[in-house]
């Protein structure tokens, strides 16, 4: 006997599902482990039925409860990259794929208010779904392309089915208008790494070519016009999308005049969205070979600062835009561009530093790790090459990725931003010896000794200078950590100038006792916060050097999420002539809600590219952590009692609630 | 986590199960784990209390061992897998002050000692001897052969080839004919020779407490090697009288006051019981999952309760149910070995999947694409599960499972 046709098999299939929870819900927390395996082979079948999934979004928080998700990758919602779920759906073993389709069901779950792990905010939850369907518009429309079709299993329709359900549930209203928006929000911060956003945008592309009028395509037009056209057709000769080799030929048969309107057009495209379009490398590449390097001011779209400085340095720059800029690397124009405009290559080491930098070679190790991280497209040190302009053009563009390695990669930012020889150095040391040294209270750390720090495996979803310096700086950090443990304060007091360099500020100021987690002194902290960095107290002085400082991320109800390494790039008075502080969030996305009004603006508030700025009371109500100089101005001008009170309540009535020393 | 009981016994586990931490975790007995070093992160990320220890060192250290956990206060200590079974009678010889216990476990692991035991004890076993090289295998092969009036050129009966110490269908192969024990590796020596019997195989499950049964489960094999199921089907439950009177003379035999044993006997076509071999320690195929499947009672906390001295008669006739009776339906187990040479993936047939006994399965996606000929009955890649009311539909439902690919 075998289930007959017209017998639901559903009822009895979540019978048994339901006693497979109960059983991994029971388990004590080291057999979870045991239970896990057949908890998802049964979540696989139910996934494959109709209706399976309804009765699975049904039970999405009491998986969680379960411990469906322990001792796995999944375990930390908040750290999990929207960018990664496609492939993991597509993944062969198919109890990945159903840990996949369980844990977008708890995002579902949470931004609909149903359950609510630790750590993860409704909002975030909302994006994460929003930014994984951008990202798999394909499956969700169904127009999977003859690789997907490849890689399809028995699972493929479930899992298409699930994405839609996501979509339902996330809200199909203006959801391309949404996620052109989202684009535009994160290409605004000009991050390093526009892999996953060119997805998107070629995903969006492919919607709004399918769809017509269809889901909310009216109003995304003009938005998606002008990110779809700066990566796939950002100048009149490449309008229609030719294909390179067509392009090259329209190229060579071009007029001067026309030739000019590219440089033009490009620069403007690149300019416009932080995205560099292919055609954009392979005319830099044209201009070069053919020797009309007259062209390549416009096409770089420099100002009178950039100008002057590639004419200073014009065989030098000639030479990285031949090693580092390839179709695949275009990229890299946007970094030769903005690093010349920063003006940096006037500092005497940087320019023998770049030439160093194009003579190297890489050790095995560093060509291995970034052929992982990479691909062997260009080579290796084309990659480096290419990366590291990058990071020199865009110092607050680098990212951590899906790393516990703020630290790390704020530390390369903050090198890049203002000590960029010495970030050139850790760098060579690195693919000459395979390890990076420090000092650190006059004893040698060596990278190459110390045990892993807190990133286990090499990251490879970042930028190529950040593939190959995070593991050492990471282990280095750690290393330093483990030195000042049994000294009873917070060891960034030690940690943070040592590490970054001299001019981190000596002066250490911390809101909480360490011992106990309660507040300390909180009113003259916030006090001395004013007086060392708020222009109108401090006596005028600006931010001279970057300074590392710690904030108490809270979700959008203000309720505390952990702290977190961020930048004080600047203090400055915004257009409408309100305090800011301009800083910088490794976290990859600055813009957060951290509740209570407090919204990190990335754009339109004041900030250059990469910071994220919050009105000067709100972010000290944030502030945990801060350095100062220790220099006192005679200028100084007290802080009034109510301006006080106002920061404390606001920290208070959020991360600091429970924080009251009694 | 249950709470725990001081004044009850405190046990130390000598082997690492996840299936039997849990059970323990949800216990009111004080516990410690005893297993290799390459369990400790996990023990001590999870509060386990653990005591790292080598077992495939030799036994010179087993007095270290007893006196460590005597002065831990530890009552008594139990062994999960075959290795640690002599380690369990050494340390307990200590613990307990009975070094009786030491000599009981040696025969434990020795199959040829423990078919000798058995039949001074008047068990009935079938024709062994042991074997030191290949010569010996041969000429046993020719002896049974000879025995059973078999002329030159008929097709030879089988005997069996079991290494000494082995668990379960490890090292064990069946020979027909002197190309097998070609086959057969110089390490694989000494081993236990056997007769093939013609019958039913099946296995026993005895929880043991003050020499007197507390609970005997029957385990029905379908195929031996690939599926077992619990409790037994009526045909052979009807035997449930003389497996008992066996046991109960293999305590007596083996002089066994305490634990849980797992014999393998056959029955034979006119009802004689032939003992296979016994263990001291859970057996493998999972069948403690059945057993907590078919009547719900923990089958580990129940080998506790066997061990623990301070456990009363009244908590043990609390504790389990009554054989076949209790029993909410029959749990049964398939242990997957590819059929083909070459596999890509794991593909549960659908009939398989599809059918209302189907409970869940444990198998991995293949490691490798070429699987390694078996030569003994090796180990399965995985086990499938099933339940439900009907035993012969279970039992034919197991059967039918050979004939399936669950590796394509």
């Amino acid at each position: 006997m075998t289930m007959t046709s017209d017998h639901d098999p559903l009822p009895a299939v979540t019978r048994g599902f339901d006693r497979m929870l109960t059983q991994l819900a029971e388990a004590s927390p080291a057999a979870k482990l045991s239970y896990q395996g057949r908890v998802l082979d049964a979540a696989r079948r139910l996934l494959k039925l109709p209706g399976g999934v309804a009765e699975l979004e049904a039970r999405a928080g009491a998986l969680d409860d379960a411990g469906i998700f322990a001792g796995t990758d999944w375990a930390v919602p908040s750290g999990l990259v929207p960018g990664m779920v496609g492939n993991t759906l597509r993944a062969a073993d198919s109890r990945t794929v159903a840990l996949e389709c369980l844990s977008l069901l708890r995002f579902l779950a949470v931004a609909r208010g149903e359950h609510a792990p630790p750590g993860l905010p409704r909002e975030h939850a909302h994006h994460f779904l929003t930014q994984v369907l951008a990202l798999n518009l394909d499956s969700i429309l169904g127009t999977h392309g003859e690789a997907a079709r490849a890689l399809a299993h028995d699972l493929t329709p479930a899992v298409d089915g699930l994405l839609k359900r996501l979509l339902e549930g996330v809200g199909t209203g203006g959801i391309l208008t949404r996620l052109v928006d989202e684009v535009w929000r994160i290409l605004r911060q000009r991050p390093l790494q526009v892999d996953h956003v060119k997805s998107m945008i070629l995903q969006i592309a492919i919607a709004m070519e399918r769809e017509g009028g269809g889901i909310g395509v009216r109003d995304a037009r003009t938005g998606a016009d002008r990110l779809i056209s700066a990566l796939f057709g950002p100048s009149e000769l490449c309008r229609e999308d030719p294909g390179l080799e067509v392009y090259r030929a329209r190229l060579a048969a071009s007029d001067p005049g026309a030739l000019q309107a590219e440089a033009t057009g490009m620069a403007r495209a690149m300019h416009d969205t932080g995205l560099v379009s292919d055609y954009h490398a392979a005319f830099l590449r044209f201009i070069l070979d053919s020797g009309q390097t007259h062209l390549l001011p416009d096409a770089l779209g420099l100002s009178s600062t950039g100008l002057d400085a590639l004419r200073c340095y014009q065989p030098l720059v000639q030479r990285l835009i031949d090693v580092a800029v390839h179709p695949g690397t275009a990229q890299a124009v946007l970094g030769v561009s903005l690093m010349l405009e920063r003006g940096i290559m006037y500092s005497p080491p940087i320019a023998p530093s770049l030439w160093r930098l194009l003579e190297t070679s890489l050790t095995p190790t560093c060509e291995a790790a970034l052929n992982t991280a990479f691909g062997t497209a260009v080579s290796p040190h084309q990659r480096l090459v290419g990366g590291m302009l990058c990071l020199l053009g865009q110092p607050l563009g680098v990212g951590q990725g899906n790393n516990p390695t703020c630290q790390s990669a704020r530390a390369l930012s903050i090198w890049a931003l203002n000590d960029p020889d010495y970030l050139f150095w850790l760098l060579a040391q690195v693919t000459a010896n395979d390890r990076v040294i420090m000092y650190f209270e006059g004893a040698a750390l060596d990278s190459s000794l110390l045990p892993a720090g807190l990133a286990q495996n090499t990251p490879l979803d970042a930028d190529p200078v950040s593939v190959l310096l995070v593991p050492h700086l990471d282990r280095i950090y750690a290393e330093m950590g483990r030195r000042v443990a049994d000294r009873p304060e917070d060891p960034h007091r030690w940690i943070n100038p040592e590490l970054h360099g001299w001019w981190v500020g000596r002066e250490f100021h911390i809101a909480v006792d360490i011992a106990t987690g309660m507040l300390k002194d909180y009113a003259q902290f916030i006090r001395d916060f004013h007086l060392a960095y708020h222009p109108l107290h401090n006596g005028n002085e600006p931010v001279v050097h970057p300074q590392p400082a710690g904030i108490a991320v809270t979700d959008s109800n203000g309720v505390f999420v952990g702290w977190h390494a961020i930048t004080i790039v600047r203090v400055a008075l915004d257009q409408g002539g309100d305090m800011r502080v301009y800083f910088f969030n490794p976290n990859n996305d600055s813009g957060q809600d951290w509740g209570q009004g407090i919204v990190v603006s990335t754009h339109g508030n004041g900030e250059r590219l990469g910071e994220g700025s919050l009105p000067f009371a709100q972010f000290a109500s944030r502030l945990y952590i801060f350095h100062d100089d220790g220099l006192r101005t005679p200028l100084a001008v007290p802080v009034d009692d109510a301006k006080l009170a106002q920061v404390r309540d606001m920290a208070l009535q959020s991360w600091a609630r429970d924080r009251i020393a009694t | 986590m249950t709470s725990k009981d001081p004044n009850k016994g405190y046990v130390a586990i000598l082997g690492w199960s996840l299936r039997c931490i849990d059970a323990l975790e949800k216990f009111d007995r004080r516990y410690l784990i005893v297993a290799p070093k390459w369990a400790e992160d996990y023990a001590k990320q999870h509060d386990i209390p653990f005591l790292s220890w080598d077992f495939e060192r030799l036994n010179d250290r087993s007095f270290e061992l007893a006196t460590t956990l005597k002065d831990m206060g530890v009552d008594v200590a139990i062994p999960l897998f075959e290795e640690t079974v002599e380690w369990a009678g050494a340390v307990n010889a200590v613990l307990l002050d009975n070094p009786r216990l030491l000599g009981q476990s040696m025969l434990f692991r020795d199959k040829s000692l423990m078919k000798r035991r058995a039949q001074l004890g008047g068990i009935r076993v079938g024709i062994f001897e042991e074997a030191m090289d290949h010569s010996d295998v041969i000429r046993f092969l020719k002896r049974v052969n000879q025995t059973l009036l078999k002329l030159d050129g008929d097709p030879n009966d089988p005997i069996h080839f079991k290494a000494f110490d082995k668990a379960g269908c490890l090292g064990h192969r069946v020979i027909r004919s002197p190309d097998d024990v070609a086959a057969i590796a110089d390490e694989e020596f000494p081993a236990l020779l056997e007769s093939h019997l013609d019958g039913w195989e099946f296995a026993v499950e005895a929880w043991i407490k003050d020499r007197k049964i507390q609970f005997l489960n029957i385990s029905e094999y379908v195929t031996l090697g690939y599926s077992v199921f619990v409790p037994a089907t009526p045909e052979l439950e009807k035997y449930r009288e003389a497996i008992t009177k066996q046991i109960e003379r293999l305590i007596e035999v083996f002089d066994i006051d305490f634990g849980f044993i797992h014999p393998e006997y056959f029955v034979t076509n006119d009802d004689t019981m032939y003992f296979g071999e016994v263990a001291y320690r859970p057996p493998g195929f999972n069948a403690f999952e059945l057993m907590e499947r078919a009547y719900g009672f923990n089958a580990y906390q129940a080998l506790v309760l066997a061990f623990d001295p301070k456990a009363t008669q009244e908590e043990l006739d609390a504790f389990f149910p009554t054989p076949v009776k209790d029993a909410m339906g029959h749990a049964g187990c398939f242990g997957v070995y590819p059929r083909r040479r070459v596999v890509s993936e794991l593909s549960v047939p659908e009939e398989t999947e599809n059918d209302p006994y189907f409970e869940f399965h444990e198998l991995a996606p293949p490691m490798e694409t070429k699987v390694t000929k078996r030569t003994a009955f090796g180990t399965h890649w995985g086990l499938v599960y099933f339940f439900g009311e009907d035993p012969h539909r279970l039992r034919d439902l197991l059967k039918a499972q050979e004939e399936l690919d669950f590796y394509v």
